[in-house]
């Protein structure tokens, strides 16, 4: 599970020293260098063989020899994962191949996001109005992963929290609840006193409430039609106590 | 003519009665009850409908009634039948003039006809709310109303078919009263802000996703408050109005509330219109000479108060500061309520993800002041540009192309749009399944999207326009409301036999339940008219 494996970032290797490279073809030797030189960035195979000048056949096979001999792999480029992307391995993948920390093999790590959502969210929580560098520090202080989070990442978490109406983002007036934080600071504040546990409570509005609010047939429900309120199947779903 | 607004009226008097209800004994909730079913009336033809009640009390306590209830302001005059016009139009002048009288009820966008006659209709306010029953001024009334022997006849048989009065009455030299609706709508309308508040700071979400999750918490929440209701001895929308307050009560901060609530109160005597952008200037003594009118907050210092109102004025502001007066701003308060009411129905039909996107576009759309922003390459790069950033929103691909388009001449204002390619790190959406939900989103028509063509490669850039999306979910809400009352009609006729063997019989069971989905069709209703009121009548 990626929550407790950290950013990749920090899992970078130094390349190592004594490289099996010594033993490359020719060709190999070409496309190795050629794909090297990418560095964190990688390289898509029509851009090797572009790159290389090499017949295709020449090249598929000295990929694949340089993939037994784990000098190179394929990484999952987030910017179009059909195309088979090569790098290195000493490198790992940078923020615009692998999409940054909130990505895991080349897919949105939910999992270790929805986890982080709600530590920020209970730390909010509990202090009712926290800074950026208040909630980071916090979450840093738990441990709850083996590497710490960057205020910049915290920050995506709660513009989320924010989106989900989960937080409000507000600035410190520097009275009140705010006392402790300089005036027009941003800072993030719970959304009410909450129900149990501090949750706010749901609250659907009054369309959102009914059938008719949700209901993907409402243009052609009429008094008399085929669709209609007498005859609607999500009515009598609703109504059946 | 067709009413449009008093149709829409009517579905409310129970509200308005629960309201009256509130405030004042039973004897004046008749008088209000009887008011609203006939319309207008004589107060001798009140007394005469009151005679067999008990608790009437003689032509003495009901004048004093009416007194309190005009001084309420929920009862008044009825407004001059044939107002004068300064300049009427030619020809629609008469039928306008005919109309005068019954459509003061109403409310109309202003700039037309109807305005113009209404507000000629309306009688001064010393005359609309004066309670001195004398007979010059009903005189006066009555000879206005013969002015225009031409219209007199057609105008009587109106109202005789309308308020269901004989025709006699206006022969004799009276005074007609009538309830005034625009003072129960502001009531109403103060009640829906305090618990917009509560909601506000409470906000939505759970759940999520498309039909199959629609019986979750909501449902249940209303099916509970049905389950309550049905065990008081109070009509649904009494009982809603209570919750109304209990949510204010227990989900505001309650310092927040009571002096929001005693802002409300100090504000109402001042506001003459309905549809007002914010109140009158208040002091901060003003309002704490209100919030010490209770009991519960007679000990509350200036101390007490002054923070609160800091608070209040701060994001989201629901008070202005301007000087040492406070403004309650009206007008910010019921978008955010329409906003909410909106971004609740995407929430349940798209799900979360969808939520979250919504959001992120009307956040953006607000983020800018659009008025302000020149769209000149250079004001774009300096101001567009940073907003998109602030949203996370924006690549220089896109900044690229909206300066190719402005070149070219292109008039709009680029940066309220935001790119498909570059919702994905701000919401945690995959970048497919963004596509998809924009895409449902526009189909639904909550979004509005616009392709950007840049050279070879192009842009699909979304926005959302909420002057189009309140059109479209109050038009929802009207059909909606419709198919309630429909469904109510076509349960009671379906199970008609239950109801005529009543709770006691042998099907009794059949009976609760015919009962409980009625309360839950008609509070549904209610709670949907209090939507309605939030995108029409505010």
């Amino acid at each position: 599970m990626s929550c407790f494996q950290g950013p990749s970032s920090l899992k970078r290797k130094r390349p190592e020293l004594k490289s099996p490279a010594q033993s490359l073809t020719e060709h190999e030797r070409i496309l190795y260098d050629v794909i090297r030189s990418k560095q964190d960035i990688g390289i898509w195979t029509r851009d090797v063989k572009k790159e290389a000048k090499l017949p295709d056949n020449v090249v598929n096979k000295s990929l694949k020899a340089l993939l037994v001999k784990n000098l190179i792999k394929e990484v999952v480029n987030i910017q179009n994962k059909g195309r088979k992307h090569f790098m290195a391995t000493e490198f790992e993948p940078s923020k615009e191949i692998s999409g940054g920390t909130w990505y895991l093999e080349g897919s949105l790590d939910r999992e270790f996001i929805e986890a982080l959502k709600q530590l920020c969210k209970e730390q909010i929580r509990l202090s009712g109005v926290a800074t950026l560098e208040e909630v980071t520090d916090s979450i840093n202080r738990r441990q709850a992963f083996n590497v710490g989070m960057t205020k910049q990442q915290i920050e995506e978490i709660m513009r989320t929290l924010v989106l989900d109406n989960a937080i409000m983002e507000v600035k410190s007036n520097g009275m009140g609840e705010f006392a402790s934080i300089p005036f027009g600071k941003v800072c993030y504040k719970r959304i009410g006193k909450g129900g149990l546990r501090g949750e706010p409570k749901a609250e659907a509005g009054a369309l959102a409430s009914i059938p008719c609010g949700v209901c993907p047939r409402i243009s052609y429900c009429t008094p008399d039609g085929i669709i209609s309120p007498k005859t609607c199947v999500y009515f009598k779903k609703w109504l059946d106590f | 003519m067709v009413l449009f607004d008093n149709v829409l009226h009517r579905v409310r008097f129970s509200k308005f009665m629960a309201i009256v209800s509130q405030e004042f004994d039973k004897p004046c909730v008749d008088l209000i009850e009887t008011l609203l079913q006939h319309g207008r009336l004589s107060l001798e033809q009140i007394f005469d409908g009151f005679r067999d009640r008990k608790s009437s009390g003689g032509m003495e306590a009901l004048r004093g009634n009416i007194h309190k209830l005009v001084m309420a302001r929920y009862v008044e005059r009825c407004p001059v039948a044939e107002p004068f016009l300064a300049l009427p139009s030619e020809e629609e002048a008469a039928p306008a003039k005919r109309r005068g009288a019954k459509s003061a009820k109403i409310f109309f966008e202003p700039e037309t006809l109807e305005q113009r006659v209404l507000a000629a209709a309306v009688p001064p306010e010393a005359i609309r709310f004066s309670v001195e029953l004398n007979p010059e001024i009903s005189a006066d009334t009555e000879r206005d109303e013969n002015n225009s022997p031409s219209n007199v006849g057609e105008k009587r048989k109106h109202d005789a078919l309308e308020s269901g009065i004989d025709g006699g009455v206006a022969d004799k030299q009276v005074v007609l009263w009538r309830v005034n609706f625009e003072e129960f709508i502001r009531r109403l309308r103060h009640k829906l802000r305090s618990l917009f508040l509560s909601h506000l700071s409470h906000n939505i979400p759970t759940g999520g996703g498309w039909w199959n999750e629609i019986e979750t918490q909501d449902v249940h929440t209303v099916r509970r408050s049905v389950a309550s209701c049905l065990h008081g001895d109070f009509p649904i929308v009494l009982s809603e109005g209570q919750i109304c307050v209990e949510n204010v009560r227990a989900r505001l901060d309650d310092e927040a509330a009571t002096v929001f609530s005693a802002m409300l109160d100090a504000s109402r005597s001042e506001e003459k219109k309905l549809k007002i952008p914010s109140s009158v200037p208040l002091s901060v003594e003003s309002i704490y000479q209100e919030v010490i009118k209770s009991e519960k907050d007679r000990t509350k210092t200036l101390e007490h108060i002054i923070p609160v109102l800091d608070q209040l004025s701060s994001s989201p502001p629901f008070i202005r500061v301007i000087g040492d007066s406070y403004i309650i701003d009206f007008k910010h308060i019921i978008e955010l309520a329409q906003t909410d009411e909106v971004e609740s129905i995407v929430l349940k039909k798209y799900g979360k993800d969808a939520y979250r996107i919504f959001r992120l576009l009307s956040k953006a759309g607000r983020l800018l002041e659009t008025d302000k922003v020149l769209v000149t390459p250079q004001i774009l790069v300096g101001v567009g540009w940073d907003n998109l950033r602030t949203t996370g929103c924006a690549n220089i691909g896109i900044c690229k192309a909206i300066l190719l388009q402005l070149a070219s001449g292109a008039t709009r204002k680029p940066a309220l749009w935001i790119c498909t390619e570059v919702n994905v790190d701000s919401v945690f959406v995959e970048k497919k399944e963004t596509a998809n939900i924009l895409s449902k989103m526009w189909q639904g028509d909550y979004l509005q999207m616009e392709k950007l063509v840049a050279g070879p490669t192009h842009f699909l850039l979304w926005k959302v326009n909420m002057i189009n999306i309140r059109e479209h979910v109050l038009d929802d809400m009207f059909h909606a409301a419709l198919n309630l009352s429909l469904r109510v009609a076509y349960e009671l006729e379906q199970q008609k036999e239950i109801l005529n063997l009543g709770v006691h019989g042998p099907v009794k069971e059949k009976y609760e339940k015919l009962r409980k989905v009625r309360f839950l069709l008609e509070s549904s209703r209610m709670k949907l008219d209090d939507a309605v009121m939030i995108f029409h009548d505010f």
